[in-house]
């Protein structure tokens, strides 16, 4: 069951999986016009769309899901850690928050368009909407289950307030931080297509439509591909920066086992 | 519910069994705990308090309002809302459509998706989850499955079924199908060895060990599944009916703003939330019911 | 062979005789906010005075209140009758007079074993280059050295106790608050760290309190043993075990205190 054997299987599985698509494609039993087999996606891509182009898309959409996961991510922490931290803020704001947390972001976007029109401001705010929730959701939950003795200990040793909350409180929910954080930054891009579908001149989720409007589904196919791998890859990396710079005990604990060395 | 789309999975990378809870008492922090009087106020100020806040809310919004400190046609008033929910309900809007209508147009397209991906869902990941190498092959594509934003398929699930209904209802379980599978075959995966050690000990059949001892252990990440997916298909449903149609929630929302009709958007809003309220209530009150073993300790 | 001295407590104050006390509890009681008051009285009128350098244990089925009493102590919970001081002087929270270790190590699991010890130090301001010289010497007291680096969830259950009796050592508090430190331990693991603290005990005097549900710990490690009973918490006796360390655990002596606790806390 080592990592290799694992790795191997991934690789078997997604090959398996495409060669039975092309296979059923050069088979006719899938009707080019519906479903175009994985290479006629490639041969077609590379004929419709320049690279430029793509870049412009990709950049686009990287923008707007940036601007709004930037904004709801600090307030989701913030209000987060501030809710758990502060008995009276967390009663205040559970109400309100309670109440806003069934609606998907989706449903905001009429109104955003009416608020702030069609341009960036509509699909900034509804992307920060969608991802809020996660972020500000996940850090609470982090924030309730902090292990009292740890915030005990510190305080035997002379912190309490601001230093307590920043020096203990916070670092030990960054792990759940971390996890609100790549669910919100899933869910932006999903709430992003849905913007870029209804109002927009340009990103993944346009370049979707355009190719749609001119029948070339190939593109269309491959529109899609990309804003899959452009969700995985930067999750990845997002993911990545944390293991690496911040929660190094994190990783360490849960592959060491905690069971952890024997004693001498 | 809606607050995740895709992914619900831990910071290793991993799915992660339960949401995030979203109710449960406050945490009293340890500073509060030195002030006498705190206790007896407690109970008080977790009730009070937030019924407080937003009656502020509310009272603020509507006053200022009134008092024309922002443009009521495009930030409607509480008041406004509600009369326009009761004109949505007697007239309609489109003229015949009543609330109720475009209510049970977006269940019945939920329900149908949801259903479909549970029963798709259920039987193939408790299937793939009992054999490890299956899981790992099909790990990358359902993980990448689950990243492709289900709204970027619209074009194609219009090509493929239509405009009707059953490109909608593909939508949903296309969207519900992932999240619930990468649940199952963890639920599958992660039955306690020891458990299955000791129902062979017990001279326990095969058949026996799949119902009651591997498919019960697994039964709550399956309705972490479950409830996921709900809030997912919710969240697709809204944004499919943005799209293409005429009735249903989304549509009455989307139609209104073409009719800069502000008022009847949060009309719609206030709708869709209290569905999605109702529905997540209910999903965990079944669960509490089901499963009552599996109750978090506090 | 002399019998264990017990002494019957009831209105008196349980005292630490002559030595000069360090820590007075004076008439304590707490009440936990409770349906039912009688069970939220986790602590109901205890006094006690523990002396200088003294190792007290209190003992008792769960319940019964110590570790409540402990967490008065620390400052971490207010009683709500009654008086706690410190070389004479109130409690009025937690503070780094008092060093604190606790069942659940409680160390700080994003930092390694050496900076959990660091802490502290940082609190206080202490240069770094001193800081590490001081770890580094508690490091060697508990005999981790080596383990430096390692998280805390990289080390034995036995281990992050040591550390997190290293950490509670480095601001060198003249109290040492200790709540079931070995209670999540193997019995082997146990028997070893009960050495290494009376040897860390003798090594740096301190003033130790020690919560424990094992008889044959606390006969090992105290040289006063206060015994609690439940609903509501209260001392029922305390026996002073007048026995030079180290302390045989196989002997008579010991089995004869073991028999007069037991029927102490039944």
């Amino acid at each position: 069951m080592n990592r290799r054997l694992a790795s191997l299987d991934s690789w078997l599985g997604v090959t398996i999986f495409l060669a039975v698509w092309q296979a059923l494609s050069a088979l006719g039993l899938l009707d080019p016009r519906i479903i175009p087999s994985p290479i006629a996606v490639v041969a077609g891509t590379a004929s419709h769309l320049t690279l430029a182009q793509f870049l412009g898309d990709v950049e686009a959409s990287l923008f707007r899901v940036m601007a709004g996961f930037l904004i709801a991510s600090v307030l989701g922490v913030v209000l987060g850690v501030a809710s758990g931290w502060y008995p009276l803020v967390g009663d205040l704001l559970r109400a309100p928050i309670d109440l806003l947390r069934p609606i998907p972001p989706l449903a905001w976007i009429p109104a955003a368009l009416i608020w702030f029109g069609l341009g960036e401001p509509s699909k900034v705010f509804v992307i920060s909407l969608g991802a809020f929730f996660p972020a500000f959701t996940n850090t609470l939950a982090g924030m309730r289950k902090i292990d009292r003795d740890i915030l005990n200990a510190a305080r035997m040793m002379g912190l309490s307030g601001w230093r307590l909350l920043y020096r203990v409180a916070v670092p030990a929910i960054e792990p759940d931080i971390l996890t609100g954080l790549r669910i919100a930054w899933s869910l932006s891009f999903g709430v992003l297509v849905a913007a870029e579908l209804i109002a927009s001149q340009s990103g993944l989720g346009n370049l979707i439509v355009r190719a749609r409007e001119l029948g070339q589904i190939d593109l269309v196919v491959f529109g899609i591909l990309a804003i899959g791998i452009t969700t995985l890859l930067t999750d990845f990396i997002i993911a990545q920066f944390f293991f690496r710079f911040r929660l190094r005990w994190y990783v360490k604990a849960t592959t060491a086992g905690l069971a952890g060395t024997r004693e001498r | 519910m809606s607050d995740t789309l895709g992914t619900g999975s831990g910071p290793d990378g991993k799915a992660k069994a339960t949401v995030a809870p979203g109710q449960g008492e406050c945490r009293p922090s340890i500073e509060a705990e030195r002030q006498p009087g705190w206790a007896v106020s407690r109970h008080l100020r977790q009730t009070g308090l937030p019924l407080l806040s937003v009656a502020v809310i509310l009272a603020f919004w509507e006053g200022a309002a009134q008092l024309g400190l922002f443009d009521a046609s495009t930030i409607p008033p509480p008041s406004r809302v509600l009369s326009t929910v009761w004109e949505l309900q007697t007239l309609g809007f489109p003229r015949g459509s009543s609330l109720l209508t475009h209510m049970g147009s977006t269940l019945g397209r939920v329900a149908a998706g949801y259903a479909l991906a549970a029963v798709l869902g259920i039987p193939l990941g408790m299937l793939i989850g009992r054999s490890l190498r299956a899981s790992r092959m099909v790990l990358p594509i359902v993980t990448f499955a689950r990243s492709v934003a289900t709204l970027s398929l619209l074009p194609l699930a219009v090509l493929w079924f239509g405009v009707g209904e059953e490109s909608k209802v593909f939508l949903i379980t296309y969207g519900c199908f992932w999240v619930l599978l990468t649940n199952v075959i963890d639920g599958a995966k992660n039955v306690d060895p020891a458990l299955i050690r000791a129902a062979l000990m017990l001279d326990t059949s095969p058949r026996a060990m799949f119902y009651r001892v591997i498919l019960p252990s697994a039964l709550p990440y399956i309705f972490s599944g479950l409830r996921l997916a709900l809030g997912l298909g919710f969240m697709v449903i809204v944004g499919v009916e943005l799209i293409g149609t005429s009735i249903g929630l989304g549509a009455l929302i989307s139609q209104a703003r073409t009719f800069y009709r502000m008022d009847l958007v949060f009309a719609g809003m206030v709708a869709i939330a209290l569905f999605g309220l109702l529905i997540a209530l209910g999903l965990s009150w079944l669960e509490r019911l089901l499963l009552p073993w599996a109750r978090e300790s506090k | 062979m002399q019998s264990p001295r017990v002494e019957r407590v009831t209105e008196a104050v349980a005292n630490a005789g002559s030595a000069r006390p360090k820590i007075e509890i004076l008439q304590v009681s707490k009440q936990f906010p409770a349906e039912d008051p009688a069970r939220g009285l986790a602590v109901s009128n205890v006094s006690l005075t523990v002396g200088q350098n003294e190792f007290v244990s209190l003992l008792g089925r769960s319940g019964c209140g110590k570790t409540t009493l402990l967490n008065m102590i620390a400052g971490l919970v207010a009683p709500t009758q009654g008086q706690i001081a410190i070389d004479g002087k109130p409690v009025r929270g937690p503070g780094p007079d008092r060093g604190m270790v606790f069942q659940s190590s409680a160390l700080f699991p994003w930092l390694t074993a050496i900076d959990n010890i660091e802490f502290g130090l940082v609190n206080r301001g202490v240069p770094k280059v001193e800081r590490r010289r001081h770890a580094q010497d508690l490091i060697s007291l508990v005999q981790l050295s080596g383990f430096e680096s390692k998280y805390p969830r990289e080390l034995s259950g036995g281990m992050q106790q040591r550390v997190a009796i290293a950490r509670a050592l480095a601001l060198d508090p003249e109290i040492l608050l200790m709540d079931e430190p070995f209670g999540a331990l193997d019995e082997l693991t146990r028997a070893e760290m009960q050495d290494e603290l009376l040897a860390i005990w003798q090594k740096r005097t301190k003033t130790v309190v020690f919560v424990t549900h094992s008889i044959s710990e606390a006969i090992f490690l105290s040289d006063r043993v206060i015994v609690m009973s439940p609903h509501p918490g209260r001392i029922r006796e305390q026996i002073v075990i007048d026995v030079p360390r180290p302390r045989q655990r196989a002997s008579v002596q010991f089995a004869q205190f073991y028999e007069t606790i037991q029927r102490a806390i039944e």
